[in-house]
């Protein structure tokens, strides 16, 4: 076994207890700037796995097949690499709110759920799949309720705790049934049996059971309960990784358990991935109309997107999976902006309520711009990330209508429509919120750290970068998603 | 009688079962938490038994990962509870309405 292949992992997890060791060493006033040099680490990882002579980009398999290297591993790793980076600015911007001196453990924790993310990118068996959920998941306990004096806080993540706790028991029973009839606890051998074990009851309930373990994760319906509290009680910072790197990793794993693991089951259950999909777009949309607190709203639009995301997963073929990575990388950019102007504007309010954004226009242009053009990317409109990301994702469901004449995925793409079309409505009362409320009582500017600055610069750029030259990361998305079908 | 695998399975189904009521029905944070463990030792006895009568040792293997990531889980699980009861001075599932539509 060639132990530098996991050489991604080693270093993370190094940094995350210098993250924490730091914490012993450092002044409490201080503590704020260890998350730059967390940045500058995690920047330096990020080249490295661009770089031609990182052991890491190696493709190849360790600890007896359980660990995989491949193009949707590596992939995934940049993209929780970078998704990281974004998170600790804002936390670092965010830190006032912490109590004192308790950021650099913040950090660390990050960190931590980093490495299970990036574990779970490379997961290739039941064992790692579960082992790198629960390091997210119980990381994302901690990360949820870390402000304690905040009642929302403690509240969201006793609500995270429980229903993790719940979807976990469900997946670990599917996992067993799923061993117990098949014996096979590695994804590529089990592709190889489970052809002959498609009419077994127990064994279809198992992958069932998983699927529920998983459709937690992405906040799929009907398993999305959560979503919307934890989204509104955790620290801002928080918020935004869940929205992003605990949805991916979810993703990545329901990309390979479905098409690497069983892929034989998942060809015969496009339907219920249709009406999955298509449900969780509508319930999605239609709940985050009312909202008027900025983050559940957002939780709800979480779920919307998770629903869109679906829809790559239900088109059952390689383009769809190659849309859903495009489109999470171009969501990445789109939700952290919008939780960096949140983390910004609002820490120093008690409510998270959309009025709170009045008069952003004025405060501060930069920061009105990246919300607008976060909120404008959500909603789909050219030519930026999420509009390419739609397009690419329906467009994968009208081929997979046309290879199997199936009627269901013409319905699926009309409703994924109206769900567009639902979503302006709630994308552009924030808008306007920002740029025409009528009385702001606030209209003191907002001074922005030089950190910030870049941060906001940086997801503009890439919003921008991916609508508008979607080529080479496409390229990168078809590379990856062809290691899926192996 | 003989004791077969199927016996093992009905018994772990049963668990399982007993605990998703108990997660459902209860009211107690502390007493949902105990259900929720029941769940998963009901998965633990699935996969042992499976172990056991397949001759495959995976599964165990698989139960001491499970065990082990459980704990961590209970340490989690527990000090949030406890931090909340601070807060609130109940463990009931009622007083978690701070957030609603």
């Amino acid at each position: 076994m060639n132990m530098s292949l996991i050489g991604l992992e080693i270093s993370v997890i190094g940094l995350g207890l210098v993250l924490m060791l730091a914490d012993l060493f450092m002044p409490a006033e201080r503590r704020k700037f260890v998350g730059y040099a967390g940045i500058a680490a995690l920047g330096a990882m990020l080249l490295f796995s661009f770089a031609d002579v990182g052991t890491c980009s190696i493709a190849g398999t360790a600890f007896n097949g359980s660990f995989i290297n491949d193009g949707i591993s590596l992939f995934f790793k940049r993209f929780f690499i970078l998704a990281a980076i974004l998170v600790l600015f804002i936390a670092a911007e965010f830190s006032d709110r912490f109590a004192v001196g308790s950021v650099a453990e913040y950090y660390s924790l990050v960190v931590f759920a980093l490495a299970g993310m990036l574990f779970a990118a490379s997961a290739n068996d039941f064992v790692m799949l579960f082992v790198s959920i629960e390091l997210i998941t119980i990381t994302f306990y901690v990360l949820v309720s870390f402000q304690r004096s905040k009642l929302a806080s403690l509240e969201a993540g006793v609500k995270y705790l429980i229903l993790g706790a719940l979807s976990s028991s469900f997946m670990i029973f599917g996992i067993a049934l799923i061993w117990g009839t098949t014996g096979e606890l590695n994804f590529t051998k089990l592709a190889a049996v489970a052809p002959q074990f498609e009419t077994s009851k127990i064994f279809l309930l198992g992958v069932l059971l998983v699927l529920v373990g998983l459709g937690f994760k992405i906040a799929a319906f009907p398993f999305q309960i959560w979503a919307p509290d934890v989204y509104q009680g955790a620290p801002t910072p928080t918020t935004a990784f869940l929205a992003i790197g605990s949805k991916a990793a979810g993703f990545v794993l329901l990309l390979r358990f479905l098409f690497t693991a069983v892929p034989s089951v998942t060809m015969h259950w496009g339907k219920l991935l249709i009406i999955l999909s298509g449900i969780t777009i509508l319930y999605g949309n239609l709940c985050a109309l009312p909202q008027r607190n900025i983050k559940r709203l957002l939780g709800y639009s979480s779920i919307a997107h998770a629903g869109y995301l679906l829809l790559g997963v239900a088109a059952l073929n390689a383009a769809g999976q190659t849309a859903i990575l495009y489109y999470l990388a171009g969501y990445l950019f789109t939700v952290l902006a919008a939780f960096l102007v949140i983390a910004l504007v609002l820490r120093h309010l008690d409510t998270d309520d959309i009025s709170g954004l009045a008069g952003l226009g004025q405060r501060s242009p930069l920061l009105a711009a990246t919300m607008t053009i976060s909120m404008v990317s959500l909603a789909g409109i050219p030519p930026l990330a999420g509009f390419f990301g739609k397009f690419l994702l329906l467009k994968s469901v009208v081929e997979a209508a046309q290879a199997t004449g199936n009627q269901g995925y013409y319905c699926l793409v009309f409703t994924a429509l109206a769900g567009v079309v639902m979503s302006l409505y709630y994308y552009f009362g924030v808008v306007r919120m920002i740029y025409w409320s009528k009385e702001p009582s606030d209209m003191s500017p907002i001074a922005l750290s030089p950190a910030a600055k870049l941060t906001a610069w940086i997801c503009i750029m890439g919003i921008f970068w991916l609508g508008l030259f979607p080529n080479s990361v496409l390229v990168l998305a078809g590379e990856a998603a062809k290691a899926l079908g192996k | 009688m003989h004791i077969g695998l199927q016996h093992y399975l009905a018994v772990s189904m049963l668990l399982f079962c007993l605990g998703l009521l108990g997660v459902i029905l209860r009211r107690n944070l502390l007493v949902i938490y105990m259900s929720l463990e029941l769940m998963l030792n009901a998965a633990n006895l699935a996969l042992v038994s499976f172990s056991r009568f397949n001759n495959k040792l995976d599964g165990q293997v698989l139960v001491f990962f499970i065990i082990t990531v459980a704990a961590a889980e209970v340490a989690v699980g527990l000090a949030l509870i406890v931090a909340l009861y601070r807060k609130r001075q109940s463990a009931h599932v009622e007083d978690l309405t701070s957030m609603k539509l």
